[in-house]
């Protein structure tokens, strides 16, 4: 049986501009991946998230961390508990 | 055997065979590990260049070899492995100070024009309502999952 | 380049409210909404060491030639060039607010 997770994922998957997705918890273990990002990103995913964390004044601002290249970027957001990192390519 | 071998120093050995005998006599390597001196081999004739040249290899090889089977017979009192270690870590701590600091870890280079890079367009605001949606979602699926326990958790076993 | 030449630049970007200029010994250069926040400063060292350890498989260079982060109404733009780490804070003009 597939997971509500693990369908999420496939579905974000079908836009043709996403070429990777992870989610992880807030200790950095992956919950799911597909792509080019896989459970190793895990760690560097939320501890980017949570440094991020520390930066808006208000603490319900909740922050979206960008890297950025000419072939596409990968985007971490949190919701809660958990983590999610894009990478998405330039269209 | 209980010896081990360590270090190298080929160019003082280079005429000799690595399977030639190192002592002409039957005495076995060994070298006391408190480091007393090597005591000369007994060959009673006048040293030769050949014998000086092989006392010396002798004594380097005995510096290289240590008994690891004599090493039972040193012992050493629980005050004086403190009292080392004190003296091992006092003398590092004096030396880490007259070291530069290491650098954690020095900075990649991610671009030769910083400031048109930090210039050009923002993120588009669509991809980070995307992935702000997909968290959303992943968070609510990951809030679904429960576990659906099919048999029981605890199972006794067979304890005669 | 000197710190002026560095920061003259720095001004000249659309929308900014502020800018850090961080070496590894610290805050070199300061100015606007950013001047003198050692946190930010600091936090933005550690964001940028945390991103620098990421990589995409089979690649041995870090994936990204700027790091944002998006906020509200403003965004941190970063990166690094010469060993030193550049923080602009711009304005996020681009509206409507996340609803999730």
């Amino acid at each position: 049986m597939e997971s509500t997770l693990e369908q999420h994922l496939d579905d974000t998957m079908k836009n043709p501009a996403v070429v990777g997705v992870l989610c992880t918890d807030q200790q950095g273990h992956s919950l799911g991946c597909r792509g080019s990002l896989s459970d190793e990103h895990g760690g560097v995913v939320s501890v980017l998230a949570k440094q991020a964390a520390a930066l808006p004044k208000d603490p319900t601002d909740s922050p979206t961390v960008c890297l950025e290249s000419d072939s596409g970027n990968i985007l971490v957001r949190s919701h809660g508990s958990i983590t999610i990192a894009v990478h998405k390519i330039a269209s | 055997m209980g010896c081990c071998y360590s270090g190298e120093d080929g160019n003082s050995r280079e005429k000799f065979e690595e399977t030639d005998p190192l002592i002409p006599h039957p005495n076995p390597v060994s070298k006391p590990p408190n480091g007393t001196e090597w005591p000369t081999p007994g060959v009673p004739s006048p040293p030769t260049d050949g014998q000086a040249l092989l006392t010396s290899i002798l004594t380097k090889t005995a510096q290289n070899i240590i008994d690891v089977s004599a090493a039972d017979s040193v012992v050493m009192e629980q005050h004086e492995i403190m009292d080392k270690a004190r003296q091992y870590s006092t003398k590092l701590a004096m030396l880490s100070t007259s070291l530069p600091q290491k650098k954690a870890l020095t900075l990649p280079s991610l671009t030769s024009q910083p400031h048109q890079v930090l210039a050009s367009d923002l993120v588009p605001y669509s991809d980070v309502q995307q992935v702000s949606k997909i968290a959303a979602y992943a968070y609510s699926a990951i809030s679904q999952i429960k576990v659906d326990a099919k048999e029981e958790l605890v199972v006794q076993f067979a304890i005669p | 380049m000197t710190t002026a030449a560095l920061t003259a630049g720095l001004e000249r970007i659309p929308d900014q409210l502020g800018y850090l200029v961080i070496s590894e010994d610290g805050v070199l250069a300061s100015a606007g909404e950013l001047e003198n926040d050692e946190h930010t400063a600091g936090v933005m060292m550690q964001m940028v060491r945390t991103a620098c350890r990421f990589r995409l498989s089979g690649s041995t260079d870090a994936p990204f030639k700027r790091m944002s982060v998006i906020l509200e109404d403003f965004v941190y733009v970063v990166t690094i060039s010469g060993q030193k780490v550049f923080v602009v804070k711009r304005q996020n003009i681009q509206h409507e607010p996340i609803n999730v």
